[in-house]
């Protein structure tokens, strides 16, 4: 999130769309029953089902799975022609005022693609999506906004196509209701009204779904709604601590903190630094991204230490690379194991075999292994996988290591919500049995590895043995006895291993004392005399007066504003900054757009508490940066992580378009894209089943018959989706196991509308049948009145939605069922390769 | 010695003493349901005991109600003209110089209290094991509410009723408790309270 | 000690069920094994183990597909509570000094009377036949702390406090009239409906049936005066009338 979650309080309109946060974030309901109660403010729900959060809402608005970038292109195009958006902001604060080359064309001029499509490889040349310069080597901008290349006229021109009548028809969402939702959020225009959008999954599981949040993004920035209160662009993270996942690089692309993967091209430091640190020629954009050779060099120092020096170029050479184009997600991640390319699998604390899109092939995939190791508190379908239905044991080589980990309240350490907020968690209870916290399990096993490499050799021993690990006391062999959280905790926060100077001062002042906690982020060096794990968490395990402070642990109530800041609570990256790009929520010279719901303010008067000499700064949250307003000569432009320091409007930087483009999912109810006869979906997707169009037979090069589609096919002539239920985590590899919830959700259910039942003859508990391309399920109908057909393109569309919180491991008796990811497709968004579980086409039967 | 004539045999007498002493430990039992009469605690024990004593109790009332069934219910249903005279003197206890037409085996009173025991017993007794064992019922609230209800009703009826039984077998008539200890009646007796029965007999 | 409350708020209530979970979660209540009958709703109704439930109530909308609105379903506490008013085992039910109807298992005498007097249909019995419901967590408000369900609730759609309070701020909040602000004596636990009741599923005028108010009111005064009338009508009968002397029979 941009904002955090006390922050939706001081909405005015609240936007749910892709999200049911009443079934799945509850306690954030808290928050928007408060705005609603205490301020008046509107909440609109959005979602093809009428969800427990539409039964909230002021204003709920159906829509067909897949459609988002049409209802949202709709709202743009209202947007712009009806002059709802806040100019002021617009104009100064985003790249809308950016002239874009000429030569650019969008899909309305080129049925379906923007200009610099390549058949053959699936992918753009963007020359033409760059920004024209002047001679300075900065963008051009026409601050009237009216230059036919300027990105706000393309953006006009782009969404004039997205009207009423178009949108409704894609949509199946009734023009009047379109218009409801559209006048309200665009009410948040006004410089003292805000609006705030919660997403979550249902924007980002599409093969669209980046550009899904990026059309919400424009938005936002349209109506100026970013870095104020109530604002943003706000994620619901599926998870209490995937925030933390994601920060800490859990996924193959990212370093700690956000900083891009090494691949073999980037041959040293230097090059890499060269190659991934955007620069700015505008000495008015703060561009932080401009310090990556800081946080990079910091890295290497901490996971490394005295074996990363300036000789070995900080052991950079000890980093994982990418091959050119090698992609480690998780679809093509399972269709390599599929083809056999994997030895052995850790599956740490997930489900695969339930929580992977077409989890039939999940299945088939893991009967390749040699080994697996299964961490989780239960057995589940993954680690019991070769006892599953359609599995013969006898075929299947793999041996199952079952290690019991910890769960939550039997450890310490930190979570990060939603918020970006760390806050510190305590252990309540001894774990049982031989179970072990993860960190006690991964130590165990670097250790382990560490001895083998030591005493066997092999390809490249020295980035495993030379890890600093020094995460506890060791023992004779160099074991660490016990494992401290809290030292991995002050890794991730750095230290300085030198006496540090602020070398722009003069005389220079000592900003760091050698073998101390580091500040923050801002004091991070390149040279090697700093170390840091994750840079964004620089800071939350300092010191201060050489006292040391874990930052996360703190509980101070004080707020600022009434805003549910609460500043003083826990610790939040960055620097402990609630909102960010907060610089966008004052006018520039430094005044809050909205006096009464100010973020920050510039004060001219503001005295240095130590000195007490005039020191004029902000006052409020933590500012993006020190620097004054940005009309002052020193000011600076507020998107401080952008090169350019502005919101983007028009995006260059994504794989499928610099704007949102409605496609059709994989599988789809409509012949052809209705926006475009001859690109039906998204023209930059990875195909797995190597074909756009769907086949019996898989094509000759990489496809596999279990990746199959089928799409506007009578065979399965109805939308589906998934989503989760209140009663259940995730696969319910853990709330299976508790009776409590399983009293009150115990079976896999379809949920049908009543006309589709009285079509099919299904009844209100009968059993069903739910199949797809890929698989099927057996699933209660639950017959109601929350899904009603939709109205596309002159037919009607049915949808039906499941969860995907079941399995057949257990209940052992299968009484439970199982996951409906076995019904879900190969294929997944275009800059992410997130799986299209959200848009897919089944049919139903009686069972 | 004064001729005796059997006027209760073994069975009747047994079957009377096991009603009344059933009968007084239900009464009483029930006033401490009613009242939270805790004070029965020092005989019962406690209150779940006292609901086994006044549920096997009723048991044994309701098996003494339908053997007694057949002792009396013939001469109780024959009611003629001389009932209805004694009814209209009210049996002759609101005059010292009343006098009734002549009586069965059973006089009036007697007939007329055998068929209220054995209605308001039978009512009792039937919504007793209703509230009890509750058979399953389409709607057993309604049951329950109803048996409560002809259940407390019976409660009040018999509490009135029966003291005025024992004061009329007792102190209203002398000579009348001998029959349920002894079973026997002096013949002279018997010829001046129940002349039809000792006329129908042959003493 | 004022009289303690809980205020329910349907319109706040999203249907999360933790309060299901907390209330097993404090009184350490087990699970029924359910399958699906194609409804969220389940169990499908309260049961010796489940003190509170959330009703999934659906009523046609104008502007919507469906209004949903979850209920919560729980014992009232009534101040004039029909199952205390029925029950013959003194202490089984009693009243906490917070204004909780709370039980007793080992007083209570598995006569299951309760369930008839109790206008809401509440109480229930386990396999001892024993009375179980919600008590309000005595242990807990008794402590001063919230009942389980009211502390877990995350958007405040079950409230506790001291009964005015709660209900003068209902009133600030636009809710002109509670539902049981005056039934029963005045109930334990208020709704705060926009509606009619019977929109959400619950009775318009609940009321303690009317056999047991007769039963106690006119039945229970009756028993003493009938025994009492009886055994003093002996005496009076004995001392103007005197025995029936056989010299006078005919």
């Amino acid at each position: 999130m941009t904002n955090h979650w006390i922050d939706v309080k001081n909405a005015d309109v609240i936007l749910v769309m892709g999200a049911n946060p009443a079934e799945n974030h509850p306690i954030s309901m808290k928050w928007i029953m408060q705005a609603r109660e205490q301020r008046g403010a509107k909440l609109i729900v959005v979602d093809p089902r009428f969800t427990r959060t539409a039964s909230k809402a002021n204003i709920y608005a159906p829509m067909r799975s897949g459609a988002d970038i049409a209802f949202l292109g709709g709202m743009i195009n209202y947007i712009l022609k009806n002059r709802l958006y806040f100019r002021e902001y617009v104009a100064n604060y985003t790249n809308a005022a950016y002239l874009v080359n000429p030569d650019f064309k969008g899909p309305g001029q080129l049925d379906g693609i923007f200009s610099g499509y390549d058949e053959k490889t699936r992918k753009y040349d963007k020359k033409t999506w760059a920004f024209q310069l002047d001679e300075k080597g900065l963008p051009k901008k026409d601050m009237t906004l009216k230059d036919p290349n300027c990105v706000f006229q393309l953006l006009r021109k782009h969404y004039s196509r997205y009207t009423l009548d178009k949108v409704s028809a894609i949509t199946g969402t009734p023009k009047e209701k379109l218009v409801e939702v559209y006048k309200t959020y665009g009410s948040t225009g006004k410089p003292n009204r805000v609006g705030t959008e919660l997403y979550a999954m249902g924007w980002t599981q599409h093969t669209v779904g980046t550009q899904n949040i990026k059309a919400m993004t424009i938005i936002q920035l349209l109506l100026g709604n970013i870095g104020l209160a109530g604002g943003g662009i706000n994620a619901l993270r599926g998870e209490s601590n995937v925030q933390g996942s994601t920060d800490h690089a859990l996924l193959f692309h990212l370093l700690p903190g956000y900083l891009p993967a090494s691949k073999a091209s980037l041959v040293d430091l230097k090059t890499y630094i060269e190659k991934l640190t955007p620069k700015t020629k505008d000495p008015k954009s703060v561009n932080w991204w401009g310090n990556r050779g800081k946080y990079i060099t910091s890295y290497l120092k901490a996971i490394y230490g005295g074996n990363a020096t300036k000789d070995n170029d900080f052991g950079y050479a000890y980093l994982p690379k990418l091959n050119e184009g090698q992609n480690g997600s998780w679809l093509v991640l399972f269709d390599q194991m599929f083809k056999g390319k994997f030895e052995g699998f850790f599956a740490w604390g997930q489900n695969p075999a339930c929580s992977g899109a077409n989890a039939g092939k999940v299945r088939k995939a893991l009967t390749t292994l040699k080994w697996m190791v299964n961490v989780n508190l239960f057995d589940n379908e993954t680690g019991s996988f070769w006892k599953g239905p359609d599995m013969k044991p006898q075929e299947i080589q793999t041996e199952v290591f079952q290690l019991p980990c910890s769960s939550s309240v039997e450890k310490e350490g930190s979570l990060t919500n939603s918020g970006r907020l760390a806050q510190w968690r305590y252990k309540a209870v001894e774990p049982i049995g031989e179970a072990r916290p993860d960190s006690e399990i991964m130590n165990e096993l670097y250790f382990r590895v560490k001895k083998l490499y030591q005493k066997q050799g092999g390809k490249f021993p020295a980035p495993i043995i030379n890890l600093t690990w020094n995460y506890g006391e060791k023992g004779a062999d160099g074991k660490i006895k016990k494992l401290d959280i809290h030292r991995v905790a002050k890794e991730i926060n750095g230290y300085y291993l030198e006496d540090v100077f602020d070398k722009k001062a003069a005389p220079p002042k000592q900003i760091g004392k050698k073998g101390h906690l580091a500040t923050n982020f801002v004091t991070l060096q390149a040279d090697g005399t700093t170390s840091c794990g994750n840079w964004i968490y620089s800071g939350s395990y300092t010191e201060k007066e050489d006292k040391v402070i874990n930052m996360m642990a703190r509980r101070g109530k004080k707020d600022i504003g009434g805003l549910g800041m609460y500043p003083e609570w826990a610790w939040c990256w960055p620097v402990n900054r609630r909102i960010l790009y907060n610089r966008a929520s004052v006018n520039p010279a430094g005044r809050p757009w909205d006096t009464k719901r100010a973020v920050i303010k510039w004060n001219p008067n503001k005295l240095d508490p130590k000195t007490k000499k005039p020191a004029p700064g902000w006052d409020g949250d933590v500012p993006d940066g020190p620097a004054p307003p940005m009309a002052d000569e020193k000011g600076k432009y507020p998107f401080i992580m952008r090169a350019d320091g502005m919101g983007a409007i028009f995006g260059p930087g994504l794989a499928d378009g610099p704007f949102p483009e409605h496609y059709e999912p994989l599988e789809c109810p409509v012949q052809e894209n209705p926006l475009s006869k001859k690109h039906r979906i998204n023209p930059t997707v990875k195909l797995f089943y190597g074909t756009t169009g769907p086949h019996d037979e898989p094509k000759k090069e990489g496809g596999s018959a279990e990746d199959i589609f089928y799409s506007c096919d009578i065979r399965f002539p109805y939308v589906a989706t998934t989503y989760r239920v209140s009663e259940h985590w995730q696969t319910g590899v853990l709330t299976r196991h508790e009776p409590w919830q399983m009293e009150m959700m115990p079976q896999q259910f379809v949920e049908i509308g009543k006309e589709l039942a009285a079509e099919k003859g299904i009844k209100n508990g009968d059993k069903i049948t739910v199949s797809s391309g890929r698989g099927k399920v057996w699933a209660i109908a639950m017959v109601t009145d929350r899904f009603k057909p939709f109205k596309v393109m002159n037919a009607t569309v049915h949808q039906v939605g499941l969860p995907w919180c079941f399995g057949w491991q257990y209940p052992e008796n299968g009484s439970g069922g199982d996951s409906a990811n076995l019904l879900t497709p190969t294929i997944g968004d275009a800059n992410t390769l997130i799986p299209e579980t959200k848009a897919f086409m089944v049919n139903i039967e009686k069972a | 010695m004064a001729n005796m004539v059997k006027k209760a045999n073994a069975f009747e007498i047994l079957n009377h003493w096991v009603m009344a002493v059933s009968f007084i430990i239900l009464a009483a039992t029930g006033f401490g349901f009613l009242f939270h009469l805790e004070q029965l605690n020092s005989i019962f024990g406690n209150f779940n005991a006292m609901k086994l004593w006044h549920n096997w109790s009723g048991v044994v009332f309701a098996v003494s109600l339908f053997f007694t069934i057949f002792h009396y219910l013939p001469v109780s249903l024959s009611l003629g003209s001389d009932d209805i005279a004694w009814i209209s003197k009210a049996g002759g206890y609101f005059s010292k110089k009343a006098v009734v037409p002549p009586q069965d085996r059973l006089n009036t009173g007697q007939k007329l209290l055998y068929l209220i025991v054995l209605t308001v017993g039978t009512a009792i007794a039937v919504s007793g094991l209703i509230i009890w064992l509750r058979p399953a019922a389409a709607d057993i609230r309604k049951w329950v509410l109803l048996s409560h209800l002809v259940h407390n009703i019976g409660f009040v009826l018999m509490v009135t009723i029966i003291p005025l039984h024992i004061y009329l077998a007792t102190l209203a008539n002398p000579g009348t408790f001998r029959i349920m200890v002894y079973g026997t009646v002096p013949l002279e007796w018997a010829k001046k309270r129940h002349a039809k029965w000792v006329q129908k007999m042959g003493f | 000690m004022s009289r303690k409350a809980l205020v329910i708020s349907p319109e706040l209530c999203i249907g999360c069920r933790g309060c299901q979970t907390a209330c097993k979660s404090w009184n350490q209540l087990s699970a029924a094994k359910t399958t699906n009958k194609g409804t969220v709703e389940n169990p499908p109704d309260l049961t010796p183990n489940l003190y509170n439930k959330i009703r999934y109530v659906e009523v046609p909308s104008e502007s919507n597909p469906v209004r949903w609105l979850f209920v919560s379903q729980r014992c009232m506490h009534c101040d004039d509570a029909g199952c205390m008013k029925i029950c013959p085992a003194p202490g089984a039910l009693f009243k906490t000094k917070e204004g909780a109807v709370g039980f007793d298992k080992e007083k209570c005498i598995g006569c299951k009377l309760c369930v008839a007097g109790c206008p809401f249909n509440i109480p229930r019995y386990d396999e001892k036949d024993k009375i179980t419901k919600c008590n309000l967590c005595s242990d807990r408000i008794a402590e001063g702390l919230e009942p389980a369900c009211a502390k877990t609730c995350p958007t405040g759609a079950i409230s506790y406090g001291d009964r005015n309070s709660l209900i003068g701020k209902a009133q600030g909040a636009g809710y002109q009239k509670l539902y049981g602000e005056a039934d029963l004596g005045g109930l334990g636990v208020l709704y705060a409906f926009k509606d009619a009741p019977k929109v959400y599923g619950m009775e318009e005028n609940p009321a303690i049936p009317e056999s047991v108010i007769f039963w106690h009111k006119v039945l229970k005064p009756l028993a003493y005066w009938g025994l009492g009338g009886a055994v003093v009508a002996s005496l009076v009968h004995y001392v103007a009338f005197g025995p029936k002397k056989d010299e006078e029979v005919k």
